[in-house]
């Protein structure tokens, strides 16, 4: 024993609270958004009150709050399936792609099997064709990314308009429905196979059950469970988690096949519950707006929930704005991208100065 | 001739995704992916339709439409380098922005026509049989496109200047070691990558379709993102890869014009599959000839 006196220097890190700074970047990019995007609308010689009044006042409308929630539906598989890749560091850009392909292998055995099965059970195989189908696209791109080093953010992309061909050639095609008009489709799926709906004559249907299922699994599985403990490792700090002796590979690649599987039910629950027929152009950017809600959200399960009714919400409105004030319905990409920007700007800041 | 149909319809259609990769080049090399690149295309590509419909002038149309992508593009490096902003998801976001602006402001010009560039024979280089009808039966554009291949190869590997932005984005602080500032270097390279993708997206409206329509690019800003790493970061190499997208796009239409019947949609999808064959292939060489600090943005986790 040696009674040298060690000074240890105090370099306990310092624990920031910067969940008021975060509060305030969604503050000024919620208030601020509308604002640029309103002095755009103006440019354009259309009144930015009447347009925000119009998108209010067409949300207060319980039909359109219907429509609301069964669009946030596929955006919140849409934006967890971006969320969950990127707990592990991966950037998932390939919603809109596993979108397709869900909804494409969700067709494919509802085509066969919608005259000779029971509804419910044609309903249960969809949703598991749905998802291995979207599982098995992502997982191409992390196979990509294990064996030959293909970034991820790269393949993905990629493989979204290799997924819309695959769907435009079937249905262009071999599944095209021979009694219909106008623009190529698929055969509609039968009545007893789509998506049960809440109120007769709505539009609600049963894919927010599952979208909220996939929410509560999510969140408690990155919450509770040793698997979300060890992506969050690897996310922060892929080294630190191959010397602690975790196996980052099949890690990486389980993140992006439950990214895929929730896209691929995002694809199932448009597909069954609002469309119930492939055609061109069905997924309206859900896969990109849903990597939208992820990064609104910090890729935090039950933020994305709340990003992806935002998103709906201001989605609902640009039709609103087609109808009432002429400015076609892609318009409102400009006011998500302004909100984004703000909030993809304002949160890093702080962390720069290193 | 097919073959001489298709590789000229491969010049005139890849010229648009080579001015995109050209510019995507120049802003690697310094260090930043901009995958706002189709953004960038898009707003190159209205801007430059309507100030031809609005003055008749196609070269107008060019000027704005390479400032009009330089504009994206100062959003995105603003945002990345003033802000610290995610790289890959500011681009995305810089693509949304360029495609909503684009579709709002557009409407009013779907439909309008144009004065557009015409084709220039080249005299006496256009009579060579081949070579003459493929490469030398353009419009301007084109040519000026074999110009600026070779010029900012010299100026990226034979200038100082070139040093500058290659140090930008290999090691930028030894950069600011020798008293330039990255950053000023990163703003400078990004807004000049949006100036020529500007220009890309102003060849396809007023020079390739003629037209303007919403989405017009169709993914080709994305391609000439992936043309960079398949062509090494190399400006010439680039002008190889970009042809043969372009070649894969003419040999659809070249095909069913003969009475071909088959399903379209095979060949729409093959340019994205070579260009992923093509990063499997140069998966190694691609590695180690990507930008140091450019790397860092790639690669957030190891392998394995």
């Amino acid at each position: 024993m040696t009674d040298t006196q060690v000074t240890v220097p105090d370099v306990r890190p310092q624990i920031v609270d910067n969940r008021q700074k975060q509060v305030l970047g969604w503050v000024v990019a919620v208030a601020g958004a509308p604002v640029i995007f309103g002095a755009f609308v103006a440019v354009k010689g259309v009144n930015p009150f009447t347009v925000y009044a119009d998108m209010l006042t067409s949300l207060a409308d319980p039909v359109q709050g219907q429509a609301v929630l069964v669009r946030a539906a596929v955006l919140l598989l849409a934006g967890l399936a971006v969320a969950v890749p990127a707990r592990a560091g991966l950037l998932n850009v390939g919603g809109e792609g596993q979108i397709v392909i869900g909804a494409v292998s969700a067709a494919g055995v509802g085509l066969i099997a919608d005259q000779r099965l029971p509804g419910g059970l044609v309903l249960v195989l969809m949703v598991l064709a749905a998802m291995a189908g979207g599982a098995a696209w992502a997982g191409l791109a992390a196979g990509l990314r294990l064996t030959v080093k293909v970034n991820e953010a790269i393949s993905t992309l990629l493989l979204n308009f290799v997924a819309i061909d695959i769907m435009l050639g079937l249905i262009y095609d071999p599944w095209k429905d021979a009694s219909g008009f106008g623009q190529p489709s698929s055969r509609p799926l039968a009545d007893t196979a789509r998506l049960p709906l809440f109120t007769t004559g709505g539009t609600l249907n049963a894919g927010i059950v599952l979208a909220l299922l996939a929410l509560v699994g999510v969140w408690a599985a990155l919450r509770y469970t040793t698997w979300g403990f060890r992506l969050r490792v690897v996310g922060g700090n892929p080294e630190a988690a191959r010397r602690a002796g975790m196996r980052v590979g099949p890690l990486l690649l389980s993140a992006m096949l439950v990214g895929g599987a929730l896209a691929g039910l995002a694809g199932l629950v448009h597909f069954a519950g609002t469309e119930f027929k492939l055609r061109p152009g069905m997924t309206t950017n859900f896969g990109y707006i849903g990597f939208l809600a992820s990064w609104l959200a910090m890729h935090r399960p039950l933020r994305v929930g709340l990003a992806a009714v935002l998103l709906a919400a201001i989605a609902m409105g640009g039709d609103s704005l087609q109808i009432d004030a002429g400015l076609p319905a892609a318009s409102l990409n400009v006011l998500m991208a302004v909100v984004l920007l703000v909030v993809l700007g304002s949160r890093l800041a702080p962390r720069r100065k290193s | 001739m097919i073959v001489i149909e298709v590789l000229a319809g491969g010049v005139r259609g890849g010229t648009a995704i080579l001015y995109a990769a050209l510019g995507e080049t120049l802003a690697e090399r310094a260090g930043i992916i901009n995958l706002g690149t189709e953004g960038s295309m898009l707003a190159g590509a209205l801007t430059a339709y309507a100030i031809t419909a609005e003055t008749g002038s196609p070269w107008a149309g060019v000027v704005t439409g390479a400032l009009a992508g330089a504009l994206l593009a100062a959003v995105h490096v603003f945002m990345v380098v003033a802000r610290g902003a995610n790289q890959l998801a500011t681009g995305l976001v810089v693509l949304f922005l360029g495609g909503g602006l684009t579709a709002m402001f557009g409407a009013a010009y779907v439909g309008r026509s144009i004065t557009p560039f015409r084709p220039y024979a080249i005299p006496l280089l256009s009579d060579i049989p081949g070579l003459g009808p493929v490469l030398f039966d353009h419009d301007p554009l084109v040519y000026l496109s074999y110009l600026l291949a070779p010029a900012l190869w010299w100026l990226l590997f034979r200038s100082r200047w070139g040093l500058i932005v290659r140090g930008a984005g290999e090691h930028p602080a030894a950069l600011s070691a020798y008293g330039h500032s990255p950053k000023l270097v990163r703003y400078l390279a990004v807004i000049g990558g949006g100036l020529l993708t500007g220009i890309g997206g102003a060849h396809l409206s007023t020079a390739y379709a003629n037209a303007w329509f919403e989405n017009m690019t169709t993914g080709r800003g994305f391609i000439a993102v992936a043309l960079v790493i398949f062509a090494a970061w190399h400006p010439l190499r680039a002008v190889g890869g970009a042809y043969l997208f372009g070649a894969a796009l003419a040999l659809s239409p070249a095909l069913q014009a003969r009475g071909y019947g088959f399903n379209q949609f095979v060949l729409d999808a093959l340019p994205y599959l070579v260009t992923i064959a093509a990063l499997i292939v140069l998966g190694r060489r691609r590695i180690n000839a990507a930008p140091e600090d450019l790397s860092r943005v790639f690669d957030l986790t190891p392998s394995r």
